[in-house]
This record gives structure tokens, C-alpha cells and sequence, in this order.
């Protein structure tokens, strides 16, 4: 490790967690909003037949997305303290398999994660933006 | 090993034989393409066809591009940021963004039903083992039954209300626009607008038994005033009435309209001789073919819903046959 990386060093978040739970939040978070705009549109259009408009589920769709939205970025901005700098680096040095090392490790992958969960959430709300009725 | 490599060697025979076809089978034979749109959708998927086909050519050259460079190139480390941004930009934000625009170009493509106008003309269209029975919806609601050929008026758009009685069909047009599957207890409903007139061959494009290959139909697009002349024929009463055609009792599963013939399991006969095709795409009509389908159907289209005729004489086949001839 550089100079220069072992005086970054001391700005982050050091620590010994292994809370599985913010690895699995941000996918959590995306299942969660999947099933709500999936089921919730299957419930809908069971209900008022294939003519209907989505008019009022597509609303129900658009605030799912807003709530899984600030949930990942709230997950995210907790991660981002404990950042990897960089992708490419050796910030991620495995071989000693220290507390603090798997610490980091999860907290990379969970901040991964936030991206691709972010990333779902929005392509599963794409369509609802250009679908117009239950057909 | 021998064994092994000869296999993929004739494998890989077999794939560029199979190539070759489809390229010339594609350069001569536009009735059934995709890539020669006659249609609004099939307009609109052509386009989405050729964007996403240039667009993946651009991103693969330029990944090649890359991967060659990375390999052969200079060796001169780039800087750790440079790396960053480089996945970030390239293997992040890059396919995230370019698949979110391929989506919002296809989901643009999909028909807003709810704002949609009435169509033009409606067609019931019901999909059976191996045929289709297609019924005409006139504007005071009486259905004009014909079967295994479609006309559609140029320019105007027709809604098809879609049936199956027994399996899983598709129906696809390729030339009109895209498919659509046709499922046994539920409506669907589909909607094209042919723009070019011509004859095109519309299949089934959801494996559905032994003859599903078998199960076509030609697709003739024409001006509305032919359109209308043809429709006004269709509706009208056979020429004529035979007897032999009842006594073998070919009207219980086919109906002859004007005559007694009256049955519904097979296609409408009213008007076949005047069909460019018989048995849902599969043969021209001829003396021949009509002999020999009523010889052994089944030999011809397996697992055919209708039975052969070799109990009856070679006369009354042959007569028969005459009497199909006439059904103009
Ligand atoms: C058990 C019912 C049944 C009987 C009886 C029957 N057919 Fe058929 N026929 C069918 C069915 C079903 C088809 C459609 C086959 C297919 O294309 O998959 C058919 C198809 C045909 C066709 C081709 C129609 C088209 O649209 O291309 C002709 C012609 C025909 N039958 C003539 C006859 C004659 C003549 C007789 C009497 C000798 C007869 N059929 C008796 C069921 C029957
Ligand atoms: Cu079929």
C-alpha cells in the first residue's frame, strides 16, 4: 500500500460488523418493490378488467419507486463512509482476514449491490411509464 | 476423439449448409420476412431490428477494438483513476443507460389501447389443430365464415379477435407486424394495418402438435374496393350442392353454405376452389393433391383431425374431387 493510500486510510470508517443485514437490504428493498408493483397491478387489473386504465396504479408504482429509491440511498450514504476508494486499487488486500478487512469487504459489496438494486428498481418502473391499460 | 471431431466437423457443415439456405432463402423469398415490412408494426419492429442490429455491431467492434488493445498494445500503465472511470463509465453507466434506452425504444413500440380507435374491420380468427377458421364481421354484425385464407384491405386497420378450441397457436404475419399467441379459453385481441398490398403467408408460431408446420395461411392485402368484392363473393351461397359430398357425410364436419352441409369441426368449403392454398397453407389446390388428401390426410398432414377415404371407389373420389373443383 502507498504512502499516499495510508493517509486516506484514517478518513473512513473503520470497523469490525459482519451485519449480513446491510449486504441484503438494498436487494431486499428491490424484491420488496418488484413484488408490490407486480402483485399490486395483478390485484388491480383482476379487479377492474383488462380495458382499465392504469391510471391509479401507475401511481402506486411511481410512490413504490420513490420509497425503494431513498431507502437504497439512505443504504448507500451508510456505506459510502466505509468506502473502497477505488475499484482498481489494492485497497482490498484479502490475505489477512482481519475483523476490520471483512468489514470492508461486505461494505464494498453491499455498496455494490445499492447500485444494481437502484439500477432494478428503475428498469422495473420503466414500463409502467409507458404501459396505458391492463391489456 | 476421432469420432468427436468429426462430428463437430460436420456440425459445423451442417450450421453454415443451414446459413447459406436461410441467407438465400431470405434473398429470394420476402412473403413471410420480417425485413420487408408491409405493415405498420412490422414497419416499426424493422426498425428497432436494424437499430439494435448496428448498434450491437458498433459496441462489439469497439469492445474487439479494446480487447485487441489491451493485448497487442502499448504496455504502458494508464493511471489508477483512468482505470476507475473506465469501468465506471464503460462497464457501468454505458450498458446501464444503452439497455434503458433499448427498452424505452420497445416499449414505445406497443399499442396504446386505450386511446386506440375503433378498427376498420374485425376478423374472428379461431386457431385449430391444423387450421384456421376465420369468420368476417360485417357491419351489421353477420359473420362471413371462410377458413385457412386471410383478405385484409390496404391501409385500413383490422382488429383480430383471437380463439383456439384445443391447444396453445400463435398467430404471426411476419410480414404485418408482430405475433401473438392464441390460447384456449381467453380472447385476445391484436391489431394490424397493412400499408403495401401483395400476398404474404401468415403462420402459427407456437408448436401446437405434429402438422404445426403445417399450419399456415395466405395473407392477400388489396385495395378496399377488391376488398369489398371478395368479401361480397365469400358471402355468397355455393354453386352447388352434391349429393355424394352429403351421403358420405363430409357435411358433418364441413359446412357448404346453400347447401345441407352444415357441420363445424372442419374448414367452410363454401368457396374452397377459389382458396390459393388447401390444407391451411400446405398444398396448391390441384386434381392431384385433392385426390390424394382424400386418399390418406393424414399421410399428408399427420395427426390430422380428418379421416381418409379409401373405402370409398376410385370414381367417387374423383367425383368428389370435380365437385371441390367447382366450389368457386
Ligand atoms: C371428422 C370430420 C371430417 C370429415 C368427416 C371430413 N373432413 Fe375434411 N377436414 C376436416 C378437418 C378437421 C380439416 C382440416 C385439416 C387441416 O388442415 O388441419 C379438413 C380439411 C378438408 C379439406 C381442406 C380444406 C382447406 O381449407 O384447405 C378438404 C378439401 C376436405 N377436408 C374435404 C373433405 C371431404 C370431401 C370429406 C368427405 C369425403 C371430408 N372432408 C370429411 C374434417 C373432416
Ligand atoms: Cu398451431
Amino acid at each position: 500500500m502507498t504512502e499516499d493510500n495510508a493517509v486516506k486510510e484514517v478518513e473512513r470508517e473503520t470497523g469490525s460488523g459482519t451485519d449480513l443485514w446491510s449486504v441484503i437490504i438494498a436487494p431486499f428493498i428491490w424484491a420488496a418493490h418488484f413484488l408490490v408493483c407486480y402483485v399490486g397491478a395483478a390485484i388491480y387489473c383482476q379487479k377492474l378488467g383488462r380495458d382499465a386504465d392504469l391510471g391509479d396504479i401507475r401511481l402506486l408504482v411511481l410512490g413504490a419507486t420513490a420509497v425503494a429509491l431513498v431507502g437504497i440511498g439512505a443504504s448507500t450514504f451508510r456505506l459510502w463512509r466505509v468506502r473502497g476508494r477505488s475499484l482498481t486499487d489494492n485497497d482490498f488486500e484479502y490475505e489477512h482476514d482481519t475483523p476490520e478487512e471483512r468489514h470492508r469487504f461486505l461494505s464494498h459489496v453491499a455498496l455494490m449491490l445499492c447500485v444494481l438494486s437502484a439500477v432494478a428498481v428503475i428498469y422495473v418502473t420503466i414500463p409502467m411509464l409507458y404501459l396505458s391499460s391492463c391489456r | 476423439m476421432r469420432g468427436h471431431m468429426r462430428r463437430g466437423a460436420t456440425t459445423i457443415a451442417k450450421v453454415s449448409a443451414l446459413l447459406v439456405s436461410a441467407a438465400t432463402l431470405a434473398a429470394c423469398n420476402t412473403e413471410q420476412s420480417m425485413l420487408h415490412p408491409a405493415g405498420e408494426d412490422a414497419a416499426a419492429v424493422n426498425s428497432l431490428f436494424w437499430a439494435m442490429a448496428i448498434g450491437a455491431a458498433i459496441i462489439w467492434i469497439i469492445v474487439m477494438g479494446t480487447t485487441v488493445y489491451a493485448v497487442l498494445g502499448k504496455k504502458r500503465p494508464k493511471s489508477e483513476k483512468f482505470a476507475d472511470r473506465f469501468i465506471l463509465l464503460g462497464g457501468v453507466a454505458f450498458p446501464t443507460v444503452t439497455l434503458a434506452a433499448l427498452l424505452v425504444f420497445g416499449l414505445a413500440l406497443l399499442p396504446d389501447w386505450v386511446r386506440a380507435d375503433a378498427p376498420d374491420l374485425r376478423v374472428h380468427v379461431t386457431a385449430e389443430q391444423y387450421w384456421w377458421r376465420i369468420a368476417y364481421e360485417q357491419p351489421d354484425g353477420s359473420m362471413v365464415d371462410t377458413a385457412n385464407e386471410l383478405f385484409l384491405p390496404q391501409g385500413q386497420t383490422a382488429e383480430f379477435v383471437l380463439n383456439s378450441t384445443d391447444v396453445i397457436h400463435s398467430f404471426w404475419i411476419p410480414t404485418l407486424g408482430g405475433k401473438i399467441d392464441v390460447i384456449p379459453g381467453r380472447t385476445n385481441l391484436w391489431r394490424l394495418k397493412p400499408t403495401e398490398a401483395g400476398v404474404y403467408r401468415g403462420v402459427c408460431a407456437e408448436f401446437c402438435g405434429p402438422s404445426h408446420a403445417l399450419m399456415a395461411f395466405p395473407v392477400i392485402v388489396e385495395a378496399q374496393a377488391d376488398f369489398d368484392a371478395r368479401l361480397a363473393r365469400e358471402a355468397a351461397p355455393a354453386a352447388a350442392s352434391n349429393d355424394l359430398f352429403l351421403a358420405t357425410g363430409c357435411g358433418a364436419c364441413h359446412a357448404i353454405r346453400g347447401t345441407e352441409a352444415a357441420g363445424r369441426v372442419g374448414p367452410d368449403l363454401t368457396h374452397f376452389a377459389s382458396r390459393r392454398t388447401m390444407a391451411a397453407g400446405t398444398l396448391p389446390i390441384s386434381a392431384e393433391n385433392l385426390a390424394a388428401w382424400l386418399l390418406d390426410p393424414d399421410h399428408i398432414k399427420p395427426d390430422v383431425r380428418m379421416p381418409g377415404y379409401d373405402s370409398l371407389g376410385q370414381s367417387e373420389r374423383d367425383a368428389l374431387v370435380s365437385y371441390l373443383l367447382e366450389l368457386r
